[in-house]
């Protein structure tokens, strides 16, 4: 049922103007790194990465979690669809998952494009240091895993709302006060906005002072009790 | 003899913030029947609908259908069960067979189904384009189309001639009626217009604030239209007061006296009694109530549109 469930999402969302949005985080964060104009002396891709993630990792990702997660709920709110999809044949937590999964993939895709973003930029800057894969591969695969909590959360918020705008536009606002709150030891860690950043400078506690054990640790909680908390709420839902 | 029962309520009840939307429900609908699910704008239709579908939960009672207890079997009960619930459900931006491939795939029957149905609903020509650009009769035979795509054994819809004019009234209705026959479905069709029921129910449930208030044949519900014995005579309060000490329980209305149903050999009897009291008859009169009439009367109150 779930990969019926997944490929009808994907049919749905193909034709919507969503998907082409994968590209924009990764190519303005490319256009931003290949300017980059501070020089830290280490490894030469480390440069890049750093000032891409402050378009990336700040802003962009977790916008982008907000907004493909109202987008795979804005067609069953606009025209009746909960209503004609949930007297079909299945089970509500497979469409909760099913929907969960397509968010996930979208973003896996622009933490891809990121990647390929910052080889394009090095290559392109002709860097002769060898390329960390090993350090890089973690840091974007976190950035991934740290999307759990906001992602869930924001799926719990895009199915009780009945409206795109309403959970996108929290979202921008929330995750605008970000690079503050991810400078703060005590809050940084705990706040979703900010752990798609933190999970992506893996390896650079030093900087920003929290303990990446209390990361880990608070994304698998908070993405424990925000997935269970918004199937509950999708289980019990009056359509 | 019991007949076999496709939908069973049982005291269904959903109240919203303490308001019953549907009150202890017993909706009885047979195989092969097409049930007339009756009552004014915010009677309890749709509540009721959904709760037979799953799409809201009920706050007692229990519904079976297929002989399954909802809450224990819904996924299989669901395969054989093709819904249209309000107002049409669909994806704007996707074409009507996108639309379909989507209700296609879930329910995973083979591809061909897809211009089948299309056909029935005569959508084939306007397949390829956005939806939202449809109009509401054509979003509507989509979504019929939809309910369709799995060969359901039961068939809901929810008002699906609401907003139609009037050829496609009676295209969805014609539609309908064939289905029992075609496809051997059992469809529970619900409206506020008593006509529409008239001409395509055969089973008849009537609701209104949320209690069902009836629920036979069609025939039966046509028998309750028969009559009503009205006589006028001299003195008409005279006349009834006799008539009520001599066993005629009649009211009197407008100077008549009035008698529900009557046979020939009863109204000869009254005649025969009054004029044996020196009254002088001017009127018998027999009135026929018109279905829309006992509807009007059943739901007294309550706005019909
Ligand atoms: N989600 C809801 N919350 C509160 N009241 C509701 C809700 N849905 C329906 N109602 C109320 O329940 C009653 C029955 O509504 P409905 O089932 O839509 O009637 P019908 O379909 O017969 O027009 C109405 O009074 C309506 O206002
Ligand atoms: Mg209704």
């Amino acid at each position: 049922m779930l990969p019926s469930l997944m490929y009808t999402e994907w049919l749905k969302l193909k034709k919507s103007n969503v998907f082409p949005l994968v590209w924009i985080s990764p190519l303005l964060a490319a256009v931003t790194g290949y300017f980059t104009m501070f020089d830290s002396g280490a490894n030469q891709w480390f440069d890049p990465y750093f000032q891409m993630l402050l378009i990336h990792a700040v802003l962009f990702l977790p916008m982008m979690a907000g907004i493909f997660s109202a987008s795979v709920c804005r067609y069953e709110h606009q025209n009746g669809g909960w209503k004609q999809l949930l007297a079909l044949p299945v089970k509500r937590s497979s469409v909760y998952l099913s929907k969960f999964f397509i968010v996930m993939l979208f973003i896996a895709i622009t933490q891809l494009l990121f990647f390929i973003g910052l080889l394009c930029v090095g290559m392109l800057q002709g860097f002769t240091d060898p390329f960390p894969w090993g350090m890089m591969l973690t840091r974007v695969f976190m950035g991934w895993i740290a999307c759990l909590p906001l992602v869930t959360l924001q799926l719990w918020a895009s199915t009780a709302w009945a409206s795109f705008a309403a959970p996108v536009a929290l979202n921008v606002i929330l995750t605008l006060p970000n690079i503050l709150v991810s400078n703060s030891e005590k809050f940084g860690p705990w706040y979703p906005w900010s752990q798609p950043f933190l999970g992506m400078l893996l390896g650079e506690e030093g900087d920003f002072f929290y303990s990446t054990q209390t990361l880990v640790f608070v994304i698998i909680g908070g993405f424990i009790i925000f997935s269970i908390g918004g199937l509950l709420y999708f289980k019990q839902k009056a359509v | 003899m019991e007949q076999q029962l496709v939908v069973k309520t049982t005291d269904l009840t959903k109240r919203f913030h303490g308001v019953h939307a549907v009150d202890n429900v017993n909706l009885q609908i047979p195989k092969g029947a097409i049930y007339g699910f009756l009552g004014p704008n915010g009677a309890g239709k749709t509540t009721a609908i959904k709760l037979i579908l799953g799409l809201i939960y009920e706050s007692s009672g229990s519904v079976t259908i297929f002989g399954k207890d909802l809450k224990r079997e819904k996924l299989s009960i669901l395969r054989k069960v093709g819904s249209l619930v309000e107002s049409p459900s669909y994806y704007g931006h996707l074409s009507a067979k996108e639309n379909l491939e989507i209700t296609r795939r879930i329910l995973d029957v083979p591809k061909s189904r897809i211009d089948e149905v299309l056909s029935i609903v005569r959508l084939e020509k306007e397949a390829s384009r956005p939806v939202k650009g449809f109009s509401l009769g054509m979003k509507q035979r989509l979504g019929i189309a939809s309910a369709l795509i799995g060969n359901p054994d039961l068939l809901i819809l929810d008002e699906p001639t609401n907003g139609l004019d009037p050829s496609g009234i009676i295209e969805i209705r014609e539609l309908i009626k064939q289905l029992p026959e075609q496809y051997g479905m059992t469809v529970l069709v619900s409206s506020h217009l008593l006509a529409e029921i008239d001409q395509m129910a055969t089973q008849v449930g009537i609701i209104t604030k949320g209690k069902l208030i009836f629920q036979d044949s069609i025939d039966v519900l046509r028998k309750k239209a028969v009559s009503k014995i009205l006589i006028k005579t001299n003195k008409a309060e005279k006349a009834w007061r006799f008539l009520l000490s001599a066993g005629w329980k009649g009211t009197l209305s407008d100077n008549n006296i009035v008698f529900p149903g009557m046979s020939d050999k009863k109204v000869a009897d009254v005649v025969k009694s009054l004029i044996h009291q020196q009254f002088e008859i001017y009127r018998v009169e027999e009135e026929k109530m018109s279905l829309e009439n006992i509807f009007l009367e059943m739901t007294k109150g309550e706005q019909t549109l």
